[in-house]
């Protein structure tokens, strides 16, 4: 046991934000006795969970537990492919997103999704970005440049491509494809940003540079990071949900779950026994 | 170095045998080479064979209308005098109005098929699609002449007639009588006959558009429409264009459905209800009562046209899919 322990402390990686007290904070979403299914196969069981506002909440645990499922469900990601559904409720400011009703375009405007491949549209940068703001607000040319470049400055992304603003958007590197995806994100003015694995195809500096703007966005949005990065998710996180096989083992601050998790396949995940 | 030559001893015995196969291994690469590069030249040498064939044989009316032979009307088998301009007008036009229709229809087939259609309905509506393409032309034919042009005749040409006709600026282009048969009725089964390559050449491609692109712009909030049009075209407009291309192409050289409906007149008329021809339709009817050198040549040389015709056209597409392509970097 005390061997055990010794390990944990050496590998468990350095938490950076302190832990939030609850009370203080403003729940935003809200995810009740969630289950979700692919056909017949069980996904999701039972989750229930509380995201607040103004914070970072990473989801962590090994491939195939379910966290890119859950970020999925809560902008119905899932909605576009047959045979996937989920039970439960998803409250989102007072509203069930999952209610059959919901106008799915309005609720991807409000919770808007960065995804783990940069997905820059086969148009120019301006366009990128102008592109999503257009979709639901009629703004004269000077307006949507100055948006263009807030989403920009935003993403730290303006000083590389002010010059070249009608290049293709594919031209750009990796790294800055994927801040050009957090701009285009930012631009449509979201309440809740999803990422799923934003940086696994990235570089370390890139992947610096886009934890320190997640780090900049939850001052204005409610983010929510899936990530296989356990150093990440200490770095950026308030709070983390550690997920496996479908069930949601365990969740809190982040400080708490890395310094002394409750339940013990948390701890061997943490130190890295698997996953 | 006696160890290592003790080692290889048994198997320098067995060089020999290794060489064999060897040698049998560089020939049997040779012959491929030399078949696969035999088979790419043959292409070659058949389409400067065809392209050496048609000059010969539309030299002698060429060299007798010289330019005159592309820019006049007058087809007169009994005086000898030929011009060409009517069919080439002809099947510019049916090829055109067919594109004007089947492209719009053909890309919203394709993206009903990939984006809205429910999973059960997929299948059977696509493999109807590629049936289409797989019905001979002589039945389109047949089938234009008995039953769609009297159909067009008796409801679908008076009605035209009645509500455009009666436009200024429209008006020259739906007047006379409804005949049936003529350019808009070509152009309509050429429409139906090029629809499947669009269709499915364009679904394919739709298909192709990597999933998380689309889940990005749904992702924002796009409807299905808004993913369409400045997601999945832009990302696909190079295999569009291609699948167009092939479908002009198609229109521009039908021959038998075209022969059936079109008219056979020599004649431009700016009516589209008129009675028109085409370049391969006046080769595919005349070629056998064709006497004379002159005759026989000047039917040789509207196949030349057509061929350049064709040439221009999918020069043009690759032009337009190059810039396409620096544009995008």
């Amino acid at each position: 046991m005390n061997v055990i322990t010794e390990h944990a402390q050496t590998t468990v990686p350095a938490v950076a934000n302190k832990p939030l007290d609850t009370a203080q904070l403003e729940p935003k979403i809200a995810i009740r006795h969630l289950n979700f299914y692919y056909g017949d196969a069980r996904a999701l069981k039972d989750i229930s969970l509380t995201l607040y506002k103004n914070t970072v909440t990473a989801f962590i645990g090994p491939s195939g537990c379910g966290k890119s499922t859950l970020l999925r469900v809560l902008n119905r990601m899932y909605d576009l492919y047959p045979n996937q559904h989920s039970e439960g409720e998803v409250i989102f400011d007072g509203d069930n997103i999952l209610a059959p009703k919901q106008d799915l375009n309005l609720l991807r405007a409000r919770i808007g999704m960065v995804f783990q491949k940069p997905t820059p549209f086969p148009m120019s940068i301006f366009e990128n970005i102008a592109f999503g703001v257009r979709l639901y607000e009629k703004l004269p040319n000077s307006e949507l440049e100055y948006r263009v470049e807030h989403a920009l400055r935003r993403a730290a992304l303006w000083d590389e491509v002010k010059d070249k603003l009608k290049a293709n958007g594919l031209s750009l590197s990796g790294g800055q494809q994927q801040r050009l995806c957090i701009a285009r994100t930012v631009a449509v003015k979201p309440e809740v940003i999803l990422f799923d694995e934003p940086c696994s195809a990235l570089d370390p500096i890139s992947t610096a540079k886009i934890e320190e703007l997640i780090d900049e966005l939850k001052a204005d949005y409610t983010i929510i990071i899936v990530t296989h990065n356990m150093q990440q998710a200490a770095r950026v996180s308030d709070f983390t949900a550690f997920m496996y096989l479908g069930q949601l083992v365990e969740s809190g601050s982040t400080q708490k779950i890395f310094t002394s998790p409750g339940d013990q396949r948390t701890q061997d995940y943490i130190t890295g026994r698997f996953g | 170095m006696t160890d290592i030559a003790l080692q290889d001893g048994p198997e320098i015995a067995a060089l020999p045998a290794r060489a064999r196969v060897l040698r049998r291994l560089r020939l049997g690469d040779a012959t491929f080479y030399a078949l696969t590069q035999a088979a790419a030249i043959a292409v070659l040498a058949l389409l400067g064979g065809v392209i050496i064939a048609l000059l010969l044989g539309a030299m002698p009316a060429l060299s007798k209308f010289g330019f005159d032979f592309v820019t006049t009307e007058r087809w007169n088998p009994v005086t000898e005098v030929f011009g060409a301009i009517a069919p080439i007008y002809g099947t510019i036009v049916t090829s055109i109005i067919a594109m004007l229709i089947a492209v719009p229809i053909g890309l919203m087939i394709a993206l009903f098929l990939t984006e809205l259609c429910p999973i059960p309905l997929r299948r059977p509506i696509g493999i109807t699609i590629e049936l289409l393409a797989g019905i001979p032309s002589i039945i389109y034919g047949i089938w234009g002449l008995f039953v769609f042009a009297p159909f067009l005749q008796q409801y679908v040409q008076p009605a035209l007639i009645n509500t455009l006709g009666g436009l200024p600026g429209l008006s020259v282009l739906f007047a006379g009588p409804p005949y049936g048969i003529g350019v808009l009725t070509a152009a309509l089964i050429l429409a139906i006959m090029v629809l499947p390559f669009i269709t499915s050449i364009s679904r394919d491609v739709f298909e192709a558009v990597p999933p998380f692109l689309k889940e990005a712009a749904f992702g924002l909030g796009c409807t299905t429409w808004e993913v369409f049009r400045n997601v999945v075209v832009p990302y696909t407009r190079v295999g569009v264009i291609g699948g167009v291309m092939l479908a002009l192409g198609r229109a521009l050289g039908e021959t038998m459905a075209v022969t059936f409906v079109i008219g056979n007149a020599h004649r431009i008329s700016s009516s589209l209800l008129a009675p028109g021809t085409t370049i391969s339709a006046t080769i595919a009817n005349e070629f056998t009562e064709a006497v004379g050198d002159i005759y026989t040549s000047a039917l040789i040389a509207l196949g030349l046209i057509l061929f350049v015709i064709t040439f221009i056209v999918l020069a043009a597409a690759r032009y337009m899919l190059l810039r396409i392509e620096r544009r995008i970097g």
